[in-house]
């Protein structure tokens, strides 16, 4: 379970305006922009005396942000914006009125749609927003103290009941959301940063050209290979190859969209399926963030990468770690010619287009760090593993399906994960070496009492040989008492090396409204 | 009102004290579901399933028409006024009954 911090970063009220500097577009493209938000937004925002729109002005956001609160004006208000429109605006707006990577930096599992999050964050936005949606999902924008008076303004003539519910109705709701907490949000996240002043003066990094990438897939295990991109511009076309933990490689095809100068968001077709990419530039040639299935999001696997022409750096290996004492591995990476190794001796090493194939061999179980300039990555050497997890912990899955027009069924993907008791000998310390995924038997067994009497295990759904669990379909069940939906709540077990270990699994009910940023 | 659980009684005390910003009422889910409680959505105030109203298409438009989990279920009040065009018996209908955010608007 990864948990979030409370504190995001610290920020900065200057006294400069927010200028609408654009970033990758150019200034013709800037002025088309300008022009086509005016024409589109004009009828009800209007226009003051230095050109800027009354509501939109006083906002940056995320890309996904922009482009929420234009479906919303189409959804709501009936604006009528045509799809090329919309894909346009939301560039132009995330371009002009984005956010800094620092900026995103502490919510980016929001934009990824990471399934396992659990948020914890203190007051006031735990109750105030976070009960709800995410809470990244009002933390990811910067706003002028009257725009976040206005969005809690917003909240109320929307949703009218937020002042009845559980934690709405049992205390002075609007007197605390409109000031204490609007005060918190202009303080903490002001329109108007350092953080965005200097992102936008700083010269962006390059993105065309070819990228070396690891990455993690739903059904076929680690995965690593080559991008390339091409292009002037967003759209950028993306191409390569993936190799495939059995040998096998896999054409790469697909449209990139950069925002912001940073932000990477690809759609992608990886061996006949379509994926979607949520990346984000980390100015040092480097390149980090959640590729996933586009229609089961849920299902997808952290990817980083680094420009092939970038300075030396190493991403990590594949496998992950060495069964047994010796084995060849792949380490993925760019410039791996001085690639060094400590805790393990090298054998036969050829540096090819991934970065480099190395022959590894350990005197024990334990750890050997690879390194190449400042960067480094640890793999391990096991023959039994001490401990087992499963991860996640805790995540939840949502029946599906049934429908032409519903939700689909959302998946969850446990893994079994092997640790070695490191150098201390105590299993569960800091000193602990993550082995990484192992091949376990999985089960299911109902999590408590309730659940045994209404036998979830029967009736939530699947659970298949490589931990994937697959959710029963939507709607009442005749088979159940009270016609119950297929939810259930189950103790997800793997075992492996004699060991074992469980997480536990929520089975619940669809979402209707599916968002970007939920 | 007669609390009906440790946390809905520590809610009541907590209001009476004046100590809500103490108490998290909440239910600890992965990021994006609701926490609310009353009732919930994915989850019931012991954190488990048993305890929802299920099936939830049986009295959905009773929690969802005033906006209970406006992030998840679309309300019919305001902002999703037809949702239920097609779907006038929840229980009935259910594969009616679609999802809002347009599928082909994407970044």
């Amino acid at each position: 379970m990864k948990l979030i911090p409370p504190a995001g970063p610290n920020r900065t009220w200057l006294l400069s305006s927010v200028a609408a500097i654009v970033l990758s577009t150019g200034p013709a493209l800037a002025q088309s922009g300008a022009e086509l938000l005016t024409k589109t937004c004009g009828d009800c925002h209007s226009v003051g005396d230095d050109g800027a729109l009354s509501r939109i002005s006083g906002q940056r956001k995320s890309p996904e942000g922009w482009l929420m609160t234009l479906v919303r004006m189409r959804i709501a208000h009936g604006a009528a914006i045509d799809r090329e429109t919309e894909a346009q605006l939301v560039r132009y707006l995330a371009d002009t009125q984005g956010l800094a990577p620092s900026e995103a930096a502490p919510y980016r599992y929001a934009l990824e749609k990471d399934p396992d999050t659990v948020e914890a964050f203190e007051e006031p936005i735990a109750s105030m927003c976070a009960r709800c949606h995410t809470g990244a999902r009002a933390l990811l924008q910067q706003r002028s103290p009257d725009e976040w008076r206005t969005l809690i303004d917003f909240h109320v003539g929307q949703f009218p009941t937020i002042e009845y519910q559980a934690l709405g109705r049992d205390r002075e709701w609007y007197k605390i959301a409109s000031t204490e907490v609007a005060d918190w949000l202009a303080k903490e996240l002001p329109l108007e940063t350092k953080a965005w002043t200097g992102w936008q003066a700083a010269d962006k990094p390059a993105v065309t050209g070819d990228w070396i990438v690891m990455t993690d897939l739903p059904e076929g295990g680690a995965a690593y290979g080559k991008l390339t991109v091409a292009g002037d511009a967003s759209p950028y076309s993306l191409a390569g190859e993936l190799r495939l933990s059995d040998g096998t490689s896999a054409p790469v095809s697909g449209q990139m969209n950069l925002y912001t100068g940073y932000e990477w968001r690809a759609t992608l077709d990886i061996g006949g399926k379509t994926y979607r990419q949520v990346l984000a530039l980390d100015g040092d040639g480097g390149l980090a963030g959640r590729q996933f299935l586009a229609g089961q999001d849920s299902l997808g696997g952290r990817l980083t990468g680094v420009r092939a022409d970038a300075a030396p750096r190493v991403l990590g290996t594949v496998p992950e770690a060495v069964q047994g004492l010796s084995g060849d591995v792949q380490v993925v990476g760019t410039m791996l010619d001085n690639l060094t190794v400590e805790g393990a001796a090298t054998g036969a090493s050829t540096v090819n287009d991934f970065g480099a194939r190395v022959t590894l061999t350990a005197e024990t179980q334990g750890k050997a760090v690879l390194s190449v300039g400042e960067s480094t990555t640890d793999i391990a050497f096991y023959t039994a593993p001490d401990r087992l997890t499963v991860e996640p912990e805790f995540t939840i899955a949502r029946v599906g399906g049934g429908s032409d027009v519903g939700p689909a069924s959302v998946p969850a993907h446990f893994r079994a994960i092997g640790w070695l008791n490191g150098p201390d000998g105590a299993s569960g310390t800091e000193d602990d070496i993550r082995i990484g995924s192992l091949t376990a038997e999985w089960s299911m067994t109902n999590a408590n009492e309730m659940a045994e009497v209404m036998r979830d295990t029967e009736y939530a759904g699947t659970l298949d040989p490589d931990g994937l669990f697959w959710p029963a379909v939507a709607g009442p069940n005749a088979e159940r008492p009270f016609t119950t939906n297929n939810a259930g709540d189950l103790t997800i077990t793997a075992k492996a090396g004699g060991l074992e270990a469980s997480g536990r699994l929520i089975v619940t009910v669809q979402r209707f409204i599916d968002p970007p940023l939920r | 009102m007669k609390p009906l659980n440790q946390k809905a009684d520590r809610v009541l005390k907590a209001a009476a004290e004046d100590k809500m910003d103490e108490v998290r009422a909440m239910q600890t889910v992965t990021a994006g579901c609701a926490t609310t409680f009353d009732p919930g959505w994915e989850v019931d105030p012991f954190g488990s399933v048993a305890a929802l109203c299920q099936p939830m298409e049986a009295d959905l438009y009773g929690c969802s028409d005033p906006c209970w989990w406006p992030a998840q279920v679309p309300d019919i009040m305001v902002t999703h006024p037809d949702w239920d065009a097609n779907a006038t018996n929840a229980a009935r209908d259910w594969r009616a009954l679609g999802t809002v955010f347009p599928g082909d608007s994407n970044t």
